[in-house]
């Protein structure tokens, strides 16, 4: 179950919007975050939510499963998908919608800022999402290469009708990145949303942090495998060693020292982003930005090594060259 | 009578419009048929690899939004213009050789078909699939391009391979493939609106996928120059071109003059 999984729902119920409806897609009624949304829909009569646990089997894709009922049976045109660790400000939808007034934009996704981390390997997370991860997002934006991230985005059904909508979806494990994919070929603009959205990460041991960006990393790489190969070379570590040793046999600087500077100047760079964000301490930044800055690359390596991921408990074989998964 | 083209790219390869945007481009123009023929590149090569990973092909996991997105424009297509549009592939064997290099286009796909494989299987794998298989700018295109030369170095074997092959390429014409027995095609192979000013197949049958597939084998098909105001192309060769056509019959003598269409 997701960290805070009741706050960040109930802020689903709070939102300034004239008129909506929120769904909840659970995949079976064991699912512990039922008796949750059950007391919830109970205690906000006034907002018109409803709870469907009726998960169809459309294609290897867990989540586009579970939500494809809850999809069909939405009343509105404009979709809002949020993943449950999301918790949100009351303007979210004002902010959203009104970006999508602009009919030339398909589609908004947002950078998420990882908030109220415990643990090791949520230290990692978070800091690796508000440094590294919301770097290149938005460097991706800028350079016309936008990389939709499905924990939170927002669309037009009747434009998702004209790539396939969820049916289409359903064979790709990153549904997020290709819908993306299909409504900018459809010559419709994807854009980052004005404020970046908070996702609650909790207690999270290293094993946790490892296993899910390994899954992320597979995806990544199935995907876009060229930008997957540049990744190390976008890291502190390797750039300051190939800096240094350049460095070196120009003009004969110290290795060390020349590492150590880079590493300083680097994290420099990042602090600012890190003081956004609401990390406790200023040591557990320091330590943590370095631990996650050189596992970056034993972690690229293990990424490198396989082609298959654990997903809600099952393991699914991404496809070479493409981002079809089958069940192993 | 309608317009048609049969050879169209699309930014899910290297054509520069959405698919939207070349619907828009032919319908507003009257054509009658068109067909979107996105290049699939091979699995194995090196070549075919990259052009996968750089989105200048379809691969196994675009192809499936490609075709979506090909069948709900084509009921816009249809119910906004009246033109048809065919789904399509243009299988594309690329080597560092110009000789070892082809490039076939199926028409009427439904499934992913790959480029992997001789170009006699290929062509083969094609029809048993229902589609047409047309043998794409098979001689030198006169453009600083590309070029693949395989099919016809291969001509004589693969007389029967193929439905048609081009007879024009652009705004090229092929006095070859024109003097040959072979059957025949003339397509703009479209990546930039620009080259909305080429040649073009020009069909008297039903408007609808199977009469067109079917007129294209049996081979009740004419050429014209399609000159569009909008896109002048600067080296045009087509008052030569004409001539040949009308020698070989594939212009009625009585309507030479519309063998330069103009928008």
């Amino acid at each position: 179950m997701d960290s805070d999984l009741e706050e960040n729902l109930k802020s689903f119920f709070q939102l300034d919007y004239p008129s909506y409806e929120i769904l909840f897609s659970l995949a079976n009624h064991e699912d512990p975050a039922y008796a949750i949304v059950k007391k919830l829909l109970e205690s906000h009569p006034q907002v018109a939510a409803k709870l469907i646990v009726s998960p169809v089997v459309l294609g290897p894709n867990p989540k586009v499963n579970n939500m494809v009922r809850a999809y069909e049976q939405a009343n509105n045109d404009l979709i809002l998908i949020s993943d449950s660790n999301i918790r949100v400000t009351s303007d979210y939808l004002k902010r959203f919608s009104k970006q999508m007034k602009d009919k030339r934009v398909g589609m908004i996704t947002a950078v998420i800022l990882g908030y109220q981390a415990k643990g090791i390997g949520g230290q990692l997370e978070a800091i690796f999402l508000n440094t590294f991860y919301t770097r290149w997002m938005r460097v991706l934006f800028f350079v016309g290469r936008p990389c939709v991230v499905g924990k939170s985005m927002m669309f037009r059904r009747s434009v998702a009708r004209r790539f396939g909508g969820m049916n289409a979806l359903a064979r790709y494990l990153a549904e997020d990145y290709m819908a993306g994919e299909a409504i900018r070929r459809l010559g419709l603009k994807v854009v980052l949303a004005e404020e970046p959205v908070k996702q609650y990460i909790g207690n999270l041991k290293l094993s946790d942090f490892w296993a899910r960006h390994i899954r992320w990393g597979r995806i990544r790489k199935s995907q876009v495998f060229l930008a997957f190969l540049a990744e190390p070379f976008l890291g502190s570590v390797l750039s300051g060693v190939l800096g240094a040793i350049s460095f070196y046999s120009l003009i004969n600087t110290s290795i060390i020292l020349f590492f150590v500077f880079h590493m300083l100047f680097w994290f420099l760079l990042d602090l600012p982003l890190l003081l956004k964000s609401e990390n406790p301490k200023f040591s557990t930044l320091v330590w943590g930005w370095f631990l996650r800055e050189f596992l970056a690359l034993p972690l690229w390596l293990n990424i490198a090594v396989g082609n298959s991921v654990n997903w809600r408990g099952r393991k699914l074989y991404l496809q070479p060259g493409g981002l079809l998964a089958t069940e192993v | 009578m309608m317009l048609a083209d049969f050879h169209v790219h699309s930014n899910f390869s290297d054509g520069k419009l959405t698919i939207p945007a070349v619907i828009d481009l032919y319908g507003q123009r009257g054509f009658g048929a068109i067909a979107i023929t996105d290049h699939v590149g091979e699995s194995r090569t090196v070549i075919g690899k990259a052009a996968g990973h750089l989105g200048l092909c379809l691969t196994p996991a675009t192809f499936p939004l490609y075709l979506e997105i090909l069948k709900s424009e084509a009921e816009r297509a249809w119910d906004q213009y009246r033109m048809v549009v065919i789904p399509g592939v243009e299988l594309s064997k690329n080597s560092i050789s110009n000789h070892r290099s082809a490039h076939i286009l199926a028409l009427g796909v439904s499934e992913y078909l790959s480029a992997d494989g001789d170009v006699a299987e290929i062509a083969q794998a094609i029809r048993e699939h229902g589609a047409v298989s047309i043998a794409a700018h098979p001689v030198d295109s006169g453009k600083f391009e590309k070029q693949t030369y395989h099919l016809w170095n291969r001509r004589n074997e693969l007389e029967n391979a193929f439905d048609a092959w081009e007879v024009a390429s652009g705004d090229r014409l092929f006095p070859e493939v024109l003097q040959s027995r072979l059957p025949k095609i003339a397509s703009s192979d479209l990546h930039i609106a620009r080259h909305m000013t080429s040649w073009k197949t020009i069909l008297e049958c039903e408007r609808h996928p199977e009469a067109i597939l079917d007129a294209i084998r049996k081979q009740e098909v004419q050429f014209r120059f399609y000159r569009d105001k909008n896109y002048e192309q600067s080296h045009l060769h087509h008052r030569r071109d004409i001539e040949s056509l009308l020698e070989h019959q594939y212009l009625h003598p009585n309507s030479w003059n519309l063998g330069q269409y103009q928008a």
